[in-house]
């Protein structure tokens, strides 16, 4: 990765510097070749009799060096004017030729760069095209070196970097290892294990922290789950016992109709009783899986308290208690799921109340919420007790296990049917009084 | 006393086609629909519930979701392109789409495994008396008349003092005399109540009722069936 990288980055770089490289050379040996080309341009211009190309020659002679890095040539039909080794190309460039132009001259690798000047025939001599050229073979060597210096410090850069990268990565993913290696062994039957945050650098603290959280509220969900699958076998266990038992005896002899008919009877009783309380968790299951009501409905809830209270009114009636509603809210509900809250909240109130007492409903509103809270009198509930309230299975007095009259699913579905409408529940116990309620959202 | 399940004669010599691959389940509803006088076949494939269904005009198709060959669905569909049969869906997952799809496809009801035979007996009698709709304001049960158009009861000339509540349970009992009523049924067409719950108010409410038109007379009108549910009928005929 750091070697791709790095390789782009110089490569880029190295033919950016190698582009500029060339330019500059190649305008130095313009501006060269130019100074050169204008000395002889001067004296050739200000030429006054032939007697003077010896000098001139002279001149040009004394001007190329022993390496002959710098040429020069004159073209003449007339041989008195003539210089330098006269080639076939340099006769045949026209007077239009650009300004500057290459030529290959037979025993050099590089070509020459060549400046030329015409001068048509006068009274002082006959036409005759002036060349001057030089050699780009330094030039070029230079470029050559460069490129191969620019080639092995790539070269260079990227090994240093990938080998940089790597350390880097190494030392830095230390503690990630070591996070993948912790994580790596948390296992279900370490369920309290987390991952150690004290020294991770801050970027890792973070991410280990959140994990450490998710870790915690699978803890607890775990634990319930355990607890709930403890309870469901316990719960169903009773009645199939029943079940089993009263069934083995009734056949275990000779029985009258009668008879076998009361253990069908009774049979059938327990398994209606296990019906409903499959139908309930299986009602758990679904809301715990994030199940939302189908049908909101914006109504009334003191309305849909009002029904709840006229379907329990026998039980009410029988237990000698009587009800007090305060309040209104509106809020979107499905008014089956709110009845069915309200409902259990008031029969576990009618069944705690002592005879001649009074329960309070009470509906009101705030923070976006729309509460539903059931008071009655009673015992008081332990603080520790309050909080579980909820939980399946839950019961305060645990001597009621077997009243057959409530299977401990009750309030659970009251919290239920408060996560289904985003709300929550709450309980609360002092001075004799217990309140237990549910909250709703007021906007869908 | 053994309590029975009343000979339905009124349903007379009414055709139900059971389609359930569960053997079990499929014994039984052929035995319990069998003493109520119906005439029931049964089919444990979708295949042979098309074919039947198409062939033959029941009264009544109970018609289980999950079948091998053909689905419930699919045969209901094909059903309906034809005919208008009264159908009753069963189905065990009781997620609410799909007694919707059940609904749509053109189920006059549907189910809820494990569902009580009692329930499906009321569905099935609903849909059968659906026809004839001869609601009468009196009904007579033994020498109890409730006058459903004055809200009033009399058992033996005489005027029984009722609630609204007591009334209306009573009504709902009387307008299915001799045919079992459970809890949750009651519980529905009293109160309108369509959701479980362990509180026993129809327990109660029977006990209430009970008292005032059984207890000061001779004969009981209003039964306790066990595990099952509640019957308003006169017994002293037989």
């Amino acid at each position: 990765m750091f070697a791709i990288a790095a390789l782009l980055v110089l490569s880029l770089l190295g033919y950016a510097l190698d582009r500029e490289l060339a330019v500059v050379l190649r305008r130095q040996q313009i501006e060269q070749l130019d100074t050169k080309f204008e000395d002889i341009n001067y004296v050739l211009e200000r030429l006054r009799g032939p007697e003077q190309w010896v000098r001139i020659h002279a001149k040009l002679d004394a001007l190329t060096p022993p390496d002959r890095g710098t040429q020069y040539w004159i073209l003449s039909d007339d041989p008195q004017i003539r210089y330098g080794n006269a080639l076939a190309e340099i006769v045949s460039l026209s007077p239009s030729a650009s300004r500057v132009g290459e030529l290959r001259v037979g025993d050099r690798p590089e070509p020459m760069l060549i400046r030329s000047a015409y001068f048509p025939a006068d009274a002082r001599h006959a036409a005759l095209r002036f060349i001057v050229g030089i050699d780009s073979a330094s030039y070029a060597r230079t470029r050559r070196d460069f490129r191969s210096v620019l080639l092995a410090s790539i070269s260079g850069g990227v090994l240093l970097v990938a080998l940089i990268g790597y350390l880097i990565t190494h030392w830095g993913l230390v503690p990630l290892k070591r996070l993948s290696k912790e994580a790596h062994e948390l296992s279900p039957s370490m369920l309290s294990q987390r991952l150690m945050v004290a020294r991770l650098p801050a970027e890792l603290s973070d991410l280990a922290k959140s994990f450490n959280g998710a870790l915690d509220r699978l803890e607890t969900a775990y634990e319930q789950l355990e607890t709930f699958n403890a309870d469901v076998t316990h719960e169903l266990r009773t009645p199939l016992t029943n079940l089993i038992g009263q069934t083995q005896v009734a056949l275990s002899r000779e029985r009258s109709a009668t008879q076998l008919v009361e253990v069908l009877q009774s049979n059938l009783e327990d398994l209606e009783r296990l019906r409903a309380m499959i139908n309930d968790m299986l009602f758990l299951a679904r809301a715990n899986l994030g199940e939302r009501p189908q049908q909101l409905v914006r109504t009334s809830l003191a309305a849909e308290v009002e029904k709840a209270v006229e379907f329990l009114d026998f039980l009410m009636d029988e237990a000698s208690v009587s009800v007090r509603m305060k309040g209104d809210a509106q809020a979107p509900i499905e008014t089956s799921l709110f009845q069915r809250a309200v409902t259990n909240l008031l029969h576990n109130a009618i069944r705690h109340s002592p005879a001649g007492s009074e329960i309070i409903v009470e509906v009101s509103v705030g923070d976006g919420q729309a509460r539903v809270s059931v008071s009655n009198a009673g015992p008081v509930i332990p603080a520790e007790h309050l909080g579980r309230l909820f939980d399946r299975f839950y019961r305060v007095d645990s001597a009621r296990v077997n009243s057959g009259e409530s299977h401990g699913l009750g309030l659970a579905i009251v919290k239920a049917v408060a996560a289904m409408h985003a709300g929550s529940v709450f309980a609360a116990s002092h001075g004799g009084i217990t309140t237990v309620g549910f909250s709703v959202a007021i906007s869908a | 006393m053994v309590p029975y399940l009343p000979f339905s004669a009124q349903d007379g010599t009414m055709k139900i086609l059971v389609v359930e691959d569960e053997l079990k389940i499929a014994d039984y509803l052929y035995k319990g629909l069998t003493e109520q006088g119906y005439i029931v076949d049964l089919a444990h494939n979708g295949f042979d519930a098309q074919h039947l269904a198409l062939e033959i005009d029941y009264d009544v198709i109970v018609l289980d979701q999950m079948l091998p060959g053909l689905d419930g669905l699919a045969v209901l569909h094909s059903l309906r392109a034809l005919k208008d049969t009264p159908v009753i869906m069963l189905t065990a997952r009781d997620r609410i789409e799909d007694r919707v799809k059940g609904l749509r496809a053109g189920a006059d009801d549907y189910l809820i495994k494990p569902f009580s035979f009692v329930e499906l007996l009321a569905r099935v009698q609903a849909l059968t008396r659906r026809g004839r709709k001869h609601e009468t304001t009196q009904i007579r049960v033994g020498d109890l008349v409730v006058d459903l158009l004055a809200r009033k009861a009399f058992r033996d000339g005489s005027r029984i003092d009722l609630t609204a509540k007591e009334f209306a349970l009573l009504a709902v009992l009387a307008r299915h005399q001799g045919q079992i009523l459970s809890k949750t049924a009651i519980a529905e067409m009293v109160w309108e109540v369509n959701f479980d719950t362990n509180a026993n108010v129809v327990e109660v409410a029977i006990k209430r009722l009970r008292a005032k038109i059984d207890a000061p007379y001779h004969s009981s009108l209003l039964h306790t069936v066990r595990g099952m549910g509640y019957v308003l009928e006169d017994r002293t005929a037989r």
